[in-house]
């Protein structure tokens, strides 16, 4: 029998392992490559550089999923409790510390996208009344612009944006900052530190849910916009603690063979931590069908199209591989007892989610624009799809890195670590 | 069903679950193989330690669900499109969007009621008679805060006397010879 009969004790050394300087630098070297390759195929591809944004705003999701995600599922955390909350601690709050890094990317979505008219409709015709009459935009959208013009304006989309981000700075700042004099509290005050981050953690997720609901809404919604439905900004928050999930499961799996992560990682909380991610997968699955259910069976004009413009014309494949790569292949992997507890396979299925969020985010991008909708067909373009978001991701991830070396990988202060350090059978 | 009688087995009885599956593991390496334990909660690593690695419960939730899946499918594909076609609101008859909320709930269902059942069909459960009822301390501590190891006297390697003193080198707080 390989496990020990033994309390662990905990290493004296809670710094990150020194090969997460590697990890950073590999992700530099990645990132450079790929930014090379996207300006490249930006100048090929003759478009104006508009795929070049639009899978600039890819990136910005995928990236903002995860920082700002990470810091939802760290208030989620504090308010669940559990031991597997204990360990993904601090990847979570490395994760809400790389706020600025989307904050950067954000930037030349508003800037290009908005001010420079490049992604947005209605910020390309704010006089949608004549442009209908040039028949540069149909009826339906004309309408939807004039009728949404509160929202949907340069100014709202500016101030909106900043808002979110500055409320969610404060917050990344509030939860890093107390959770290092917590841990540096000479007396334990635990009770007096579990009120506190369960009463901004409550507030918290409740701000989370509203304000992403806005970004969501404001980012990439508006790409239509004759398009609404209120599942939209919920199903954002599911998928971003899906990805969430599953790169902390990564990184957690990564830093376990070193030390101090290879003492407090037990089976048992990769097992839960796995089991989460299949709840996840479930919610995810759930959500996406439900909608599209509900507006397959209503059948309404106003509501249809933008399922249309997402299966046919070729777009059909890519929506069954979505279902296949969001849904079908994890869930069918993580059925299995087994595999949740195997960190090799685990691995697997984590890149698989990541994936998927990439592949799910394309599909609701893309066809958004007039040359691509009903209509899948491959240029230059395309292709910086690929190069964009590895670029941007890879740049978000050696951030990522740097922050985890910032600080101990355990949290001390905390009752859940002395469970953590018991033998697994201690507790059921 | 023949009466049996004499020594079902030595039970052994420990204060921590670790104690428990310690003695489980020297007992398992010692050459023993029909025993079992008795936790007042789920100790995976009991299970483990005696050599029970996996059950077939989740084999048969997963054939439960498959059925479960395919039964309702079939059954709204077969109604929708042969039995009783109806055309409703102009759609195709073979609607799929539709049939996945039936076919998913019998999924669960199905899966639900084959993971319960077939729970109870493998461990033997409900059982009116199980000998290790006979010892006192048993009775009164395996479903609260007393973790048992029982070395069953159908153990070719079981020996009363040796298997006793075995047992007593594992610091039991007691070893009590339970009669059928």
């Amino acid at each position: 029998m390989s496990h020990s009969h033994h309390t662990k004790t905990l290493p004296d050394q809670l710094a990150a392992p020194a090969f997460v300087a590697g990890w950073r630098s590999r992700a530099l070297v990645i990132g450079a490559i790929f930014s090379a390759v996207a300006v490249v195929l930006g100048f090929l591809s003759g478009d104006g550089w508009s795929h070049f944004l639009r899978a600039w705003l890819l990136g910005l999701m995928i990236t903002f999923g995860f920082s700002v995600g990470g810091m939802a599922l760290l208030m989620v955390q504090y308010l669940s409790g559990g031991k597997w909350g204990l360990l993904v601690r601090r990847p979570l709050e490395a994760m809400s510390r790389t706020l600025p890094i989307p904050f950067l990317y954000f930037l030349p979505v508003a800037i290009f996208g908005v001010n420079f008219k490049k992604l947005y409709l209605w910020a390309q015709y704010p006089d949608a009344a004549s442009a209908a009459k040039q028949h540069l935009i149909t009826n339906e959208q004309a309408h939807a612009i004039i009728f949404k013009h509160g929202m949907l304006n340069p100014t709202t989309f500016w101030v909106t944006s900043l808002f979110c981000f500055a409320v969610w700075f404060l917050y990344s700042y509030l939860l890093n900052s107390w959770s290092l004099k917590r841990d540096a509290d000479p007396a334990p005050n635990v009770p007096y530190w579990q009120t506190k981050f369960e009463n901004i953690s409550g507030f918290g997720v409740v701000v989370y849910a509203i304000l992403l609901t806005a970004c969501a809404i404001l980012w990439v919604m508006s790409l239509d916009p004759t398009w609404y439905s209120t599942v939209y900004g919920l199903q954002f928050l599911v998928g971003q603690g899906y990805g969430v999930l599953a790169l902390v499961i990564l990184t957690l799996i990564g830093l376990s063979n070193a030390e101090p992560i290879k003492t407090i990682f037990r089976v048992t909380e990769q097992h839960d931590l796995g089991k989460l991610c299949f709840a996840f997968t479930m919610l995810n699955m759930y959500l996406a069908f439900a909608s599209f259910l509900i507006i397959w069976s209503g059948n309404s004009p106003e509501e249809i199209p933008w399922y249309l413009d997402r299966i046919r014309g070729n777009w059909g494949v890519i929506a069954t591989l979505d279902v296949i790569f969001h849904w079908l292949i994890p869930f069918s992997l993580l059925l299995s007892r087994d595999l949740k507890r195997i960190k090799s396979r685990l691995v697997v299925v984590c890149c698989i989610m990541i994936f998927a969020r990439c592949w799910d985010m394309w599909w609701l991008i893309e066809p958004n624009f007039a040359d691509a909708r009903r209509n899948l067909h491959f240029s230059v373009g395309m292709l910086e799809y690929l190069a964009v978001p590895t670029a941007l991701i890879a740049f978000w991830m050696a951030y990522y890195f740097t922050q985890l070396t910032k600080r101990p990988l355990v949290a001390t202060n905390d009752p859940h670590l002395a469970e953590i350090l018991e033998p697994e059978h201690a507790h059921a | 069903m023949p009466i049996v009688e004499g020594t079902y087995g030595l039970l052994a009885e420990f204060d921590t679950p670790t104690q428990l599956v310690r003695a489980a593991e020297n007992a398992y390496s010692a050459g023993y193989r029909r025993m079992d334990c008795y936790t007042p909660y789920p100790v995976e690593e009991a299970a483990e330690a005696i050599g029970f690695h996996k059950n077939e419960v989740s084999l048969v939730c997963l054939i439960g669900g498959l059925l479960g899946v395919a039964a309702m499918f079939g059954l709204e594909t077969w109604i929708s499109l042969w039995a009783y076609p109806l055309n409703i609101a102009g759609r195709p008859y073979y609607s799929w969007p539709a049939f996945v909320v039936p076919a998913y709930e019998w999924t669960i269902l199905f899966a639900g009621l084959s993971a319960a059942f077939g729970m109870l069909a493998l461990n033997g459960l409900p059982q009116v008679y199980h000998p290790l009822f006979n010892a006192a301390n048993f009775r009164n501590g395996a479903s609260t805060d007393k973790f048992f190891l029982c070395l069953e006297a159908t153990d070719p390697k079981f020996e009363p006397a040796e298997t006793r003193s075995f047992l007593e080198t594992l610091a039991p707080l007691s070893v009590v010879e339970v009669e059928y």
